[in-house]
């Protein structure tokens, strides 16, 4: 039901959630809400819980209090409307798998039947064709480029229909060019997709993004796309010299857009 | 070979050759891409003790060692998916724990005369009828279940947690799988015996995996590779008057070597 979503009422609520690794607070007392088609950058320095919260979202870890919703509902009973595109997914480098066969992974149990069907056939097509991917699809995953590899996952991430689309340091493999290609590609998507996008890449990020999370065991939320002096020092947990003129120090393009 | 086949030994040798095959081609596979070669190996070892149990109070080998094999495997995979750090020291004990059970109880049995040497080492010229009736039927389980949960065993071996979020049940596949190896393997260890069974079950699989394009050709490639080590150690077993497990081990190796070495001119030629 998609129609039924309104811009009032936020995609995902969090209320003062914490979460722990065996005693060691990884967040604490974390409250946010994100809204329908938002494009949210997630900085902050490593270690400081990005992944843990995205993790959060998805249902994947439970947090140790306060409570998480996504469309209103509990993260496990809705995780299959979000896409998510992982970190890092070539850990079994050798593994002998096709790009079709990866993204068809997006269309399992949309039908109780385990096989795949002609319309899982169709839409994993489809979602290699917007990523302009289709001509590899029968290409061994390991012979493509770090760059094509993340194309392909989020291809799959697409091939589940999700309503918000998380991806989790897409760029770490990829140049610059690369870079500013797939956020254009995202950005394509945000006109229909809530996107979250945990990256490093503040600078070329800042003309796409509505709004900024913090993550540093705690969370602080922006709801601008203007990254400041104080958050790239939180991110990188030193000073950083932003490189910009007149005051305020403004770094980052303002929203044509808007 | 082929006037060989008039003994009934030699028929249920080339039948069990073939059954075997087909089951580490597909069971194998899903052993080497999830790396879970050590614990084939524990469950393999452990089933000693499922032996030393059948022999001690008088119940039918395949009882006493199914049911060891299935236990371990259990125990085993609910570490595996809790405490996978802690997993392989696990695993360490279980598998001399059982063999060590083994021992004692064998100690224990008195006048036993069933020859040990061939459930260590294997006797696929000793394969019964009813042997081969078990492996056909396991044969079957595992082909319907490969091809049923093709798509799910692709995902949970790849990215299992991507498998999770999309509902799939990860656990309990996972859980199905590994009994179906400890199932295997007892069925194994009859063709070529406990201690060598994790050959037969990773060298096939791992030499497909090089050339194959997805799970589904690493199942047929490593089921055919299977079977030109199986009866050409079966043949060589036979001709030499030598033991057939160990002899279809050596084959196996064999092509292990030959292919590392393909692969190390081949890399040398288009690295230069």
């Amino acid at each position: 039901m998609r129609s039924d979503k309104n811009m009032t009422r936020p995609v995902i609520e969090i209320s003062h959630l914490s979460f722990s690794y065996n005693g060691s607070t990884a967040l604490n007392d974390v409250t946010l809400s994100i809204y329908e088609k938002e494009f949210v950058a997630v900085i902050g320095p490593n270690g400081g819980g990005k992944t843990t919260l995205i993790k959060l979202m998805l249902g994947l870890l439970k947090p140790d209090s306060g409570d998480i919703r996504i469309f209103s509902k509990p993260p496990k009973t809705v995780s299959h409307r979000i896409g998510y595109v992982p970190q890092d997914v070539a850990i079994n480098k050798s593994f002998p798998i096709s790009v079709i066969d990866i993204v068809l992974m997006g269309r399992l149990r949309l039908h109780p039947w385990t096989r795949v069907s002609k319309k899982d056939k169709i839409a994993a097509r489809n979602a290699l064709d917007c990523l302009e991917m289709l001509e590899f699809q029968n290409q061994k995953i390991d012979d493509l480029s770090g760059g094509q590899r993340e194309r392909v996952f989020i291809a799959r991430a697409l091939a589940t229909d999700p309503d918000i689309l998380i991806l989790d340091e897409p760029t770490a493999n990829i140049d610059s060019h690369g870079k500013s290609h797939l956020y254009g590609i995202l950005k394509e998507l945000n006109k229909t997709k809530t996107i979250i996008v945990v990256s490093h890449d503040t600078m070329v990020l800042s003309s796409y993004i509505t709004s900024v999370v913090c993550v540093n065991n705690n969370v602080h939320y922006h709801d601008d796309a203007e990254i400041t002096d104080e958050m790239m020092d939180m991110s990188y947990q030193c000073p950083v010299e932003l490189i910009a003129h007149g005051i305020p120090h403004r770094i980052l393009k303002t929203h044509k857009d808007k | 070979m082929i006037e060989a086949l008039e003994f009934e030994f030699m028929r249920n040798a080339l039948l069990a050759g073939l059954f075997a095959s087909l089951i580490c081609g597909i069971i194998g596979t899903f052993i080497v891409v999830n790396r879970l070669v050590f614990l084939t190996g524990g469950i393999a070892h452990a089933t000693y003790g499922g032996i030393g149990i059948a022999l001690f109070f008088g119940i039918p080998y395949i009882l006493g060692t199914l049911g060891f094999a299935l236990i371990a495997a259990m125990i085993m995979t609910a570490v595996l998916l809790k405490a996978k750090s802690r997993a392989d020291t696990f695993i360490g004990v279980i598998w001399a724990v059982g063999m060590a059970t083994g021992i004692i109880l064998l100690d224990l049995t008195s006048g036993y005369n069933v020859n040990i040497m061939s459930y260590l080492f294997g006797s696929i010229l000793a394969v019964s009828t009813s042997d081969i009736w078990w492996m056909a039927g396991l044969s079957i389980i595992t082909i319907t279940a490969a091809i049923f949960f093709y798509r799910d065993l692709l995902a949970i071996s790849y990215d299992d947690e991507f498998a999770r979020l999309r509902g799939v049940p990860v656990n309990l596949i996972y859980f199905l799988f590994i009994c179906l190896i400890a199932v295997s393997i007892v069925m194994i260890v009859r063709v070529v015996g406990l201690i060598l069974v994790i050959a037969l079950f990773t060298i096939p699989p791992y030499i497909a995996e090089k050339y194959s394009n997805s799970l589904a050709m690493m199942m047929v490639m490593a089921t055919l590779l299977a079977v030109l080590f199986n009866l050409s150690g079966l043949w060589l077993a036979y001709t030499y008057n030598l033991t057939s497990g160990a002899t279809i081990i050596l084959v196996a190796a064999t092509g292990f070597f030959i292919s590392m070495a393909i692969d190390f001119i081949f890399l040398n030629k288009t690295a230069s």
